[in-house]
């Protein structure tokens, strides 16, 4: 029995739970060992787990093969030729998916036709990067440039995704909509 | 002199009622600015295209008023009428109490003001500027004059349990502030703190994590020791239990803040402390539940019968959870995935709203009538007003839960060949939006109880007769000095000093070795100093309070790296003046944001966000065309960082705002030029561009970890 002189507030002394004392001792002993493992054993530290998991991710892309978008090529031109691309441009729905994907992505900054907003006019005879071959077209899509603020999107679309987007630029290629102001040179 | 002795003869309950009244006004506003930000959150057009109320600035009013203001009154409440009467005396000086009372709620009104107009610091939970940082200090010292006062003309010897945890927050808290607060005023309402980088964040959340402990949970642990024996009628359930789990809490809370910043640039050992200190934590914490629990062994029925003893028991139901729930997340693995997210609201709230919510009803309800010599008006309207906060925290808990888990695993998916499943971040924030609208009616019924409990109350006080003080009444002999810890309670003095030196230890050993950042830096990586014209931005980023929704700190994590790029290094933020890594990710961290868009997509983006994202959450930002940016002040600006280290030269400081008014021109031009309007060079927009275009462009960190992964 404790006390009773707290305002009439009385005070038994029952001894400590056990459940609740193992409970204290056992979360001492864990955080003992955790410290001394994370702190004075060459456990990999974060930067290292980040290292081990990068690798994994590294070998992951590679077993996966060329499906992965751009997956890792980082804006190298695609491996295709312009005639091979035509050929895979060519099938009708392939420019109507790239129309999907582009209201969906590309629209915020090439506008809604791709008559151009914060990004070029896609619709004119100008190109800044290249000559608006089929081939130009994918790899500035695929690689961004980044410090223009075009992203690279290798990273962010599927294969099938790019190829159709590259196939819907090219389909608006010359329809000469109005919008921004034409930049970079004219491709006749 | 008659009436003076008549004074001393009964309590000051007085002081007690103002206290209440202060708690349920405020505890309104705060209730209801936290459901318009939730409302904000759901459905961005509640954010009104109002500056003063646009979500960014709504959020701390939010949290200060919740805090300080609802729950800081409810404290005050109990701690002036439960210290009276087990010390056996009135409180040490009537004014003192009301210079308390009136300071405190002229703290929470410039807190209104200031924090809508956009005065902040940029720290959670410390937001307030210098001005009102001092007056804080100075009422809290007030507090605690009267308050130790109060224990040295006692009329009990031993100082009883709820007393311990009192002395222990009137303590910590003032260090805490006072600590957190270091600040270099630059004007009036404008200060730059003098930590910087990993300095400042781990300043802060020793600070803002042990705002937690010591503002929301020690002196709620000190009332609940108070009221629950009082109103159930039953002996506390064991003395020894509460002295071992008193002093493990208050010894090993001070060390777990950096349980905030797992994974981030902090130093390990560090992180490291905060975590295995977190998991040391749940035991004591439940301590305090058990014997609150166990206390009420043997008349359950109380619980069928009682709406107070319904309120108590589910309040430390709560605590119980979130003191479980908080170890959990401070694991490492597990904090990988809940940090930044909803989850870690949905844990606030149900420790907010569950344990000193529940617990402040308790109180006010069990106090009310006391206080004014009636009865409530209807305990079946306090019981229905206990549904309704259940329900509504158990809603509100489970889809921010939710809302967290799932946007967390989404944030972090990889598919098959290597890349993002959702790289698009408002994919991940769109599909939590039903789930904000839950909240919204969680939220919606946790008021509509408070509603409830104030007509109550109302009632209550409108049959009441006029208050007459309560007699102190007969002073118990004094009891015999004792042994062991019976004696340390006897002796208020060492007491108060051993409680000091608990809380002291651990403070020491974590900030003590990063007050010497040096040592943390790599010298091969240096780091500009933001222009005079990004400065300007940085503080409107503050202002505006972007931090709320945006972290700036990359963890080292496959689907980060993927996502963000390189993780955040300590040189980046080493002349961050205050750090803004933040601590949730409403939108997506902006650590590397610069140059990843053009000008004029950040332009349009901040004039209206769904312009150029659809169906984005974030507000608008209209204002910033309108507002000139203060050229003026930036000399100052800079001469204030620079006496804090950043390294400007003499002549960046004497032509600060030429080299800044010359930035905002290029800006403005290349802006026009790409189809924005003309005439933004003075406009705030542009500084606020001129930052976001900076971030992580500062001096690129080598990373060898990355290999050859691209970065977006
Ligand atoms: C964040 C804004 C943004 C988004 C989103 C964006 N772009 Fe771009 N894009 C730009 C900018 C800016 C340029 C110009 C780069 C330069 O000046 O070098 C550009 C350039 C281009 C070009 C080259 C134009 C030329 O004249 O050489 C193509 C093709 C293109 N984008 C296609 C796309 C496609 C397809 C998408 C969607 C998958 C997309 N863009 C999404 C901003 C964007
Ligand atoms: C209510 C939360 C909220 C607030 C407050 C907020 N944002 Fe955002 N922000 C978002 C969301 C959600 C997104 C993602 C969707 C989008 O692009 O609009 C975002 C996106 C962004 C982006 C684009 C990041 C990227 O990598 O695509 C920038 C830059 C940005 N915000 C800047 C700011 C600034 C500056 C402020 C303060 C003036 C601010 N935000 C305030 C929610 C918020």
């Amino acid at each position: 029995m404790g006390h009773d002189e707290n305002d009439g507030i009385q005070e038994l002394d029952n001894p400590l739970p056990g459940w609740w004392l193992v409970t204290f001792y056992g979360t001492i002993i864990f955080a003992f060992f955790y410290w001394i493992h994370y702190t004075f054993t060459n456990a990999p530290d974060l930067q290292g787990e980040l290292k081990l998991a990068m690798d994994e991710l590294e070998r992951v892309r590679k077993n996966s093969g060329g499906d992965a978008g751009g997956g890792g090529s980082g804006g190298a031109l695609p491996a295709e030729s312009e005639e091979q691309l035509a050929a895979l441009f060519a099938p009708g729905d392939r420019a109507d998916q790239g129309k999907v994907v582009f209201a969906a992505k590309c629209a915020s900054c090439h506008g809604p036709e791709g008559a151009g907003l914060v990004g070029p006019n896609l619709t004119d005879k100008f190109w800044i990067h290249g000559k608006g071959t089929r081939k130009d077209i994918l790899a500035v899509i695929s690689g961004g440039v980044k410090d223009k603020g075009m992203p690279a999107w290798s990273e962010m679309l599927s294969k099938e995704e790019l190829y159709s987007s590259a196939a819907f630029v090219f389909s608006i290629k010359g329809k000469n909509l109005p919008g921004k102001p034409p930049e970079g040179n004219e491709v006749p | 002199m008659t009436e003076n002795n008549d004074l001393w003869e009964s309590y000051d309950d007085d002081i007690v009622r103002k206290f209440i009244f202060a708690c349920l006004l405020f505890g309104a506003i705060a209730f209801l600015a936290g459901l318009l930000a939730a409302l904000q959150m759901a459905y961005w057009p509640f954010n009104s295209n109002l500056p003063w109320i646009t979500f960014g600035r709504l959020r701390p009013l939010h949290t200060n008023a919740a805090i300080f203001a609802f729950a800081g009154n409810a404290i005050f409440a109990g701690i002036y009428h439960s210290t009276q009467r087990l010390l056996k005396t009135r409180m040490f000086s009537d004014v003192l109490s009301n210079i308390h009372f009136w300071g405190w709620q002229l703290i929470i009104l410039s807190a209104a003001v200031t924090l809508p107009l956009g005065y902040s610091h940029g720290k959670e939970y410390a937001e307030l500027e210098w001005p009102i940082d001092i007056a804080i200090t100075v009422v809290w010292v007030v507090f605690a004059v009267n308050f130790f006062g109060t224990i040295a003309i006692r009329k009990q010897r031993h100082l009883y349990v709820a007393l311990w945890f009192y002395i222990a927050t009137i303590i910590t808290v003032a260090v805490l502030h006072i600590f957190n607060s270091i600040e270099l005023p630059v004007s009036f309402m404008k200060s730059y703190p003098v930590y910087a980088g990993i300095q400042d964040a781990l300043v802060q959340w020793w600070y803002g994590h042990n705002a937690v402990a010591f503002f929301l949970t020690t002196p709620f642990l000190g009332l609940m020791y108070y009221y629950l024996p009082k109103a159930a009628n039953r002996p506390i359930y064991s003395y020894r239990l509460s002295i071992v789990h008193f002093w493990a809490l208050i010894f090993l809370y001070i060390w777990a803040g950096p349980h905030h910043l797992l994974y981030s640039s902090l130093p390990e050992w560090a992180q490291t402390l905060g975590m295995v200190f977190s998991v040391m934590l749940w035991a004591p914490s439940w301590g305090g539940m058990i014997n609150g629990l166990l206390t009420l062994r043997g008349s359950w029925d109380l619980l069928r019968t009682d709406p107070i003893i319904k309120f108590l028991v589910a309040g430390i139901t709560f605590y119980g959870m979130a003191t479980f729930e908080g170890p959990l997340l401070s694991i490492k693995s597990v904090n990988a995935l809940a940090h930044f997210t909803d989850w870690i609201i949905g844990h606030v709230h149900g420790g907010a709203l569950g344990w000193n919510g529940l617990l402040t009803f308790a109180i006010i309800y069990y106090l009310v009538p006391k206080l004014w010599r009636t009865e409530l008006y209807s305990k079946k309207l306090a019981t229905t007003h206990f549904w309704f906060a259940i329900f509504g925290i158990l809603i509100y808990y489970v889809s921010m839960t939710s809302a967290g888990i799932t946007q967390g695993l989404m944030w972090r998916a990889v598919d098959q060949q290597g890349r993002l499943v959702y790289p698009d971040f408002v994919e991940t924030v769109l599909r939590i939006v039903p789930l904000y609208w839950f909240r919204v009616l969680g939220g919606t019924l946790f008021i509509v109880g408070f509603a409830i409990m104030l007509y109550n109350l109302f009632m209550t006080l409108k049959r009441a007769p006029r208050p007459v003080p309560e007699l102190i009444g007969d002073i118990p002999k004094s009891a015999e000095l004792g042994t062991g810890h019976r004696k340390l309670e006897g002796l208020a003095t060492v007491f108060s000093v051993l409680a000091f030196f608990a809380i002291l230890v651990g403070s020491v050993i974590e900030i003590l070795p990063t007050l010497n950042l040096d040592k943390y830096l790599n010298p091969t990586l240096t780091v500009k100093p933001y222009t005079p014209l990004e400065l300007a931005g940085r503080d409107i980023y503050v202002r505006e309070g972007c931090y709320y929704c945006h972290s700036q700190q990359i963890r080292p994590m496959v689907s980060e790296v993927l996502r963000y790029g390189p993780p955040s290094t300590v040189e980046e933020s080493m002349y961050d003046h205050p750090f803004q890594w933040g601590s949730k990710r409403t939108g997506p961290d902006i650590a590397r944001v610069g140059k990843k868009y053009p000008d004029l997509w950040h332009y349009r983006h901040m004039m209206d966000p769904r312009s150029v994202t659809p169906k984005s959450i974030m507000p608008n930002y209209p204002w910033l065309a309108e507002d000139n940016t203060d050229f003026l002040i930036l000399r100052k600006k800079l001469s204030v960082m620079r006496v804090l280290g950043v390294p400007y030269s003499d002549e960046e400081l004497a032509n600060a705002d030429i080299l800044a008014e010359k930035q905002a021109q290029e800006i403005a031009q290349k802006l026009a030029a790409d189809g924005a309007p003309g005439g933004l060079e003075k406009k705030e927009i542009v500084a606020l561009i001129s930052y976001l275009q900076a971030l992580g462009q500062k001096g690129s960190p080598k990373n060898e970890t990355l290999g050859s992964v691209p970065q977006l």
